[in-house]
């Protein structure tokens, strides 16, 4: 629907960009409080990541192509490539593309004119250059090979320097996150009008919160790792060495008390994205939702008591039952959400834009890693299938089924508060499809060559399974090309996009009641939410739809008001 | 979809026969996933892998269920919900359904106690202790697995003697030989970083854990029992993998399971020629020398082109005798291979910064205890890599004990196999020589 844009001669067309007031691309290269440049600094910066991490997977693609080591000079640079790529992946993409969204919509959402903290917010942000650089110059000096989970003693008394820088700068990214999480948990909790009670509070501010209390209660664990971890290598501590009388498994226990509650924290915010998403381009109200809002928090608290099943074969065979009936408990919340999500369509009038597109490719694609999550959780399974490429084809469905096609959504959907202009949708289309069936025919796959007996992390591999790997390194070339699909629509649609006016999907919550993109002070005055966020389908809600409609009226031509 | 407005979506005759063609379709659905189990998993070789399977068995056709649920409705949803061209309205405010929200709590609440129970019990079941286990010849041994960057080593703590009454161990590299029925119950050690050992045939997976030296290491325990597979033909081998990241070599540290059809077949293939051919060692120290390298860890780490060795981690081997004279001035050859050899942390090859592992009389990894006699055969065999040896190959049998006995102050007895009984095996043959252990 977005794409029906009236036509408009040359005049007309430079007329609407003068009505569309950006900020100066320049603004986003220095320090700013604005919590609308900081959220587009986060957001541009980890798609940059984004794309280096990718290059790298498909440099670990056309290594698996044969299944002898050719592409890498030894096994210890492909350790590196596949470590880089994932501390890429997760520190300086996922989470901080998270902080972009929650940047630029959670205080609109609000009705806020910014963060709590506006300062603090810069600084978390201005973190992460710093800590990428000594990341990645980590990787020219002598490589970090030791996974992302850097376990010792691989990582400590067998690694180089690089090692070193790599904690380093993931001890400043974990600081990052937990400055931000804070500004997070302040701003949702204090700065709502006072019209809207916690439970009027759109979803994406639940799911939020949600990520924020775990990263603030999380991520001080990972810094403690990594402090040890550093003294061991550094100062001569025996933390994880044995022949010290420390412990090896002392780090698996610290880093996954921070790292499973992680992968909440990467795809909680995204499951708040599909409950917008969903719910708006379906014109109905979300279903069941204060079970959507809790069992968000009903996730951040079981997650945190799952940790060892990622020990499952090093942890005390005694110990690991608990752990796989915790693990199977996480099920349930998740269960609640994906019902939720079909009730909120089921019934609607769906909207196939390109964010809904993403939004429907996250419900398909997620169902299976929670599947093969219960899976890994049932114990006498995960012991043939841990470690194995079985478990990265899970996590892959998790984060990128899951996390990045929640961002591409999001993407789509705040596009045009973001920029004052649509994406193109044939495009968007087209993108999608390509990133959906590269997906599914990348990673799906990687299931049955696990199960089959190929372990995760190696360059070479058993004979047998080439003809597996050739067609997942296919899929992955194809899966690669589609994001230079959204890279061009985003570049294109940046300078020559219809222009969207204030509110281009009819929705109900806060940040498109106003400009697009919204004015420094976000609202001109104080704005009156909506009595519920996603009430679509009354007569109250299209009259207030109308009336901002009207309001806002005066800059363009709005393409999706259908009046 | 009007009318639904206010009440929300109702049971419909249309509903009904929406969900009953879904039903259809997951049941053949399903049927469909599961013919591909064999096709996905390896072959069943253990028991342990049995109840695995049935225990996957039992998560597909569950998953199937919510899969194809999920999966249906989606594809209903986006097929009948889609708005209509030029429709710009909203769909039924409809916010939910409080008996529906119990319901999708409560039942996948139960498939999990269902789940839990069921994996609980295959797991207790698998991991018990067995009682007779490791049963070779009416006796249970210990049989170590030593884990070390990048290769596996399985030694038999056999419960047969030498003639000087040392225990004898048999090395068999990285094969595990073992034979249908024997509950096997490895003790695990790993010298360096954590491994795992995993069987994808058996199903069973541990990791290797560094400890500390001076109190045992810190073993770990895998218990399988191998079963017989149909169509097979024996002895059976099937891949051992490392599938815990341990550095460079992490993809090619691999091995073989061999099992036996039956304990007389071990027994005869495998465990008397082993016993036999400690206690027969070749009467050459070089030939002999060919034998005992193959059964350490070298391999892991060196290249040697003679025996087709390609790891990087260590310095070449390749014309070892023509360098190892000009290393340390003063010193001959045979000194400083033997040297590198035992005390490992003596000399640093530049290039190269990882410390060897240690090997010797009294380490503590079993799989590396090495005598005097079978040190003396392995710088005779290393004497000879090279076109012009610095070592005195005139004189081996005297040049290379002296120079162990000038470095360690061990006696070497070098006629081990010269004057034996060749058919000597039982521990009261008192013609043999050399303590025997490998």
């Amino acid at each position: 629907m977005a794409t029906i844009a009236v036509p408009l001669g040359a005049q007309a067309e430079q007329q609407e960009a003068e009505a569309i007031r950006r900020p100066a691309l320049s603004e986003y290269l220095r320090w700013s409080v604005d919590h609308k440049i900081i959220g587009v600094q986060y957001g541009v910066s980890s798609f940059l990541f984004f794309l280096i991490g990718g290059a790298m997977a498909m440099g670990i693609r056309l290594e698996l192509w044969t299944p002898e080591l050719d592409l890498m000079v030894s096994g210890a640079a492909y350790n590196s490539l596949f470590t880089i790529h994932g501390t890429i992946m997760i520190f300086l993409f996922i989470i901080p593309m998270w902080a972009a969204f929650g940047n630029f919509v959670v205080p609109l959402q609000l009705g806020a004119k910014d963060m709590a903290f506006p300062w603090l917010n810069a600084f978390a942000f201005w973190l992460i250059p710093p800590a990428a650089i000594v990341v990645l110059l980590g990787y020219f000096v002598s490589p970090a090979e030791a996974g992302w989970t850097s376990y010792p003693p691989l990582s400590t008394l067998f690694s180089g320097d690089g090692q070193t820088l790599w904690a380093l700068g993931a001890h400043l990214l974990g600081i990052s996150s937990i400055m931000g999480s804070i500004n997070f948990i302040v701003t949702i909790l204090n700065m709502r009008p006072p019209e809207m009670t916690i439970w009027r509070m759109p979803l994406l501010c639940w799911a939020v919160l949600a990520t924020s209390i775990i990263a603030v209660m999380a991520t001080p664990f990972l810094a403690g790792a990594l402090t040890l971890l550093l003294l061991d290598r550094v100062a001569g501590t025996t933390f994880f060495d044995a022949a010290g009388g420390g412990d090896v498994l002392l780090w698996q226990n610290i880093f996954w008390f921070y790292s499973h509650p992680a992968v909440y924290i990467m795809v909680l915010p995204g499951m708040g994205v599909l409950s917008e998403v969903l719910s708006i381009h379906s014109r109905k109200p979300v279903f069941g939702y204060r079970m959507v809002g809790l069992s968000s928090m009903g996730i951040a608290f079981v997650g945190f008591t799952v940790w060892a099943h990622h020990m499952f074969t090093s942890l005390q065979p005694e110990l690991r039952i608990p752990f796989m009936i915790t693990t199977m408990i996480i099920a349930v919340p998740t269960g609640i959400k994906m019902f939720s999500w079909l009730g909120t369509i089921w019934g609607g009038k769906i909207r196939f834009t390109s964010a809904m597109l993403f939004a429907l490719g996250f419900l398909s694609l997620f169902v299976i890693g929670g599947i093969t999550g219960v899976m890994l959780a049932a114990l006498p399974f995960d012991i043939h299938v841990h470690d194995t490429y079985f478990v990265v084809s899970h996590f892959h469905f998790v984060l990128f089924g899951g996390s990045v096609f929640a961002i591409y959504a999001a993407l789509y959907h705040w596009f045009p508060k973001v920029t004052g202009r649509m994406m193109n949708e044939r495009l968007g289309v087209i993108h999608f499809f390509f990133t959906y069936f590269g997906f599914l025919f990348t990673f799906f796959p990687m299931h049955i060559v696990g199960m089959l007996g190929m372990p995760r992390r190696v360059a070479v591999y058993a004979e047998g399974f080439q003809a597996w790997n050739q067609l997942i390194s296919l899929s992955a070339f194809v899966l690669g090309f589609s994001t230079f699909i959204v890279v061009y629509n985003v570049i294109k649609s940046y300078y020559h996009g219809p222009i969207a006016g204030a509110n281009p999907w009819r929705a109900l919550t806060l940040e498109w009641q106003t400009t697009s993109p919204p004015p420094p002070t976000n609202f001109v005055d104080d704005p009156i939410p909506f009595e519920e966020p996603y009430g679509y389908g009354t007569e109250a809600s299209a009259a207030y739809l109308d009336a901002v409609d009207e309001a806002f009226s005066r800059g363009a031509p709005n393409p999706a008001s259908g009046h | 979809m009007q009318n639904s407005r206010s009440s929300g979506p109702s049971i419909s005759p249309a509903a009904v026969v929406v969900a009953a063609v879904f039903l259809l379709v997951s049941v053949i659905g399903i049927n469909w996933f599961l013919s591909f189990v064999p096709v996905v998993l390896p072959e069943q070789a253990s028991a342990e892998s049995k109840s695995v399977d049935e225990l996957f068995y039992i998560l597909m056709i569950i998953g199937g269920v919510v899969f194809f649920l999920i999966q249906g409705m989606l594809l209903i949803s986006v097929i009948a919900f889609r708005a209509p061209p030029g429709d710009t309205g909203d769909g039924p405010t409809y916010h939910g359904n409080p008996l529906l929200e119990i319901v999708w709590t409560i039942i996948p609440a139960l498939v999990i106690v269902f789940l839990a129970v069921v994996s609980y019990n295959i797991w207790t079941q698998n991991s018990a202790p067995k009682a007779s286990v490791n049963m070779v010849d009416g006796a249970s041994i210990k049989i170590n697995v030593t884990g070390a960057r990048y290769a596996w080593t399985h030694t038999y703590a056999t419960e047969r003697f030498d003639p000087d009454g040392a225990q004898i161990i048999i090395n068999s590299g990285a094969d595990l030989h073992t034979y249908i029925g024997q509950n096997v119950d490895l003790t695990l050690q790993t010298q360096d970083v954590i491994h795992s050992y995993w069987v994808p045939a058996m199903r069973v997976k541990q990791d290797l854990l560094p400890g500390d030296p001076a109190q045992g290491g810190r073993p770990t325990q895998l218990r399988f029992t191998p079963v017989r597979v149909d169509g097979k033909t024996y002895p059976a081998e099937y891949p051992i993998v490392c599938a815990e990241l341990c550095g460079d070599g992490h993809g090619r540290m691999r091995g073989t399971v061999i099992v036996y059809e039956d304990e007389s077949r071990f027994l005869d293939q495998f465990y008397e020629p082993a016993i036999h051919a400690i206690l027969n060692p070749p009467a050459d120290p070089i030939l002999r020398g060919e034998v005992e390298i193959q059964n350490y860890i070298c391999n892991s780490c060196h290249i040697l082109d003679s025996l087709g060795w390609t790891a990087t981690t260590g310095p070449s081997l390749n014309g070892i005798a023509e360098r190892a004279g000009e290393r340390v001035p003063g010193q001959s050859a045979e000194e400083y291979i033997a040297i590198s050899i035992w005390n490992s942390g003596a000399f640093r090859v530049p290039g190269y910064d990882q410390q060897m592992a240690a090997f010797g009389p009294d380490v503590m990894e079993t799989a590396n205890i090495m005598s005097p006699e079978q040190l003396y055969s392995i710088v005779a065999y290393l004497c000879t890599q090279g076109e012009h040896s610095d070592c005195d190959m005139e004189n081996a049998s005297t040049s290379i004990p002296a120079a162990i006995q000038t470095v360690f102050g061990y006696e070497v007895d070098i006629t081990f196999g010269l004057d034996g009984d060749a058919g000597a095996e039982t521990p009261d043959a008192e013609a043999e020589s050399g303590d025997g252990s490998a």
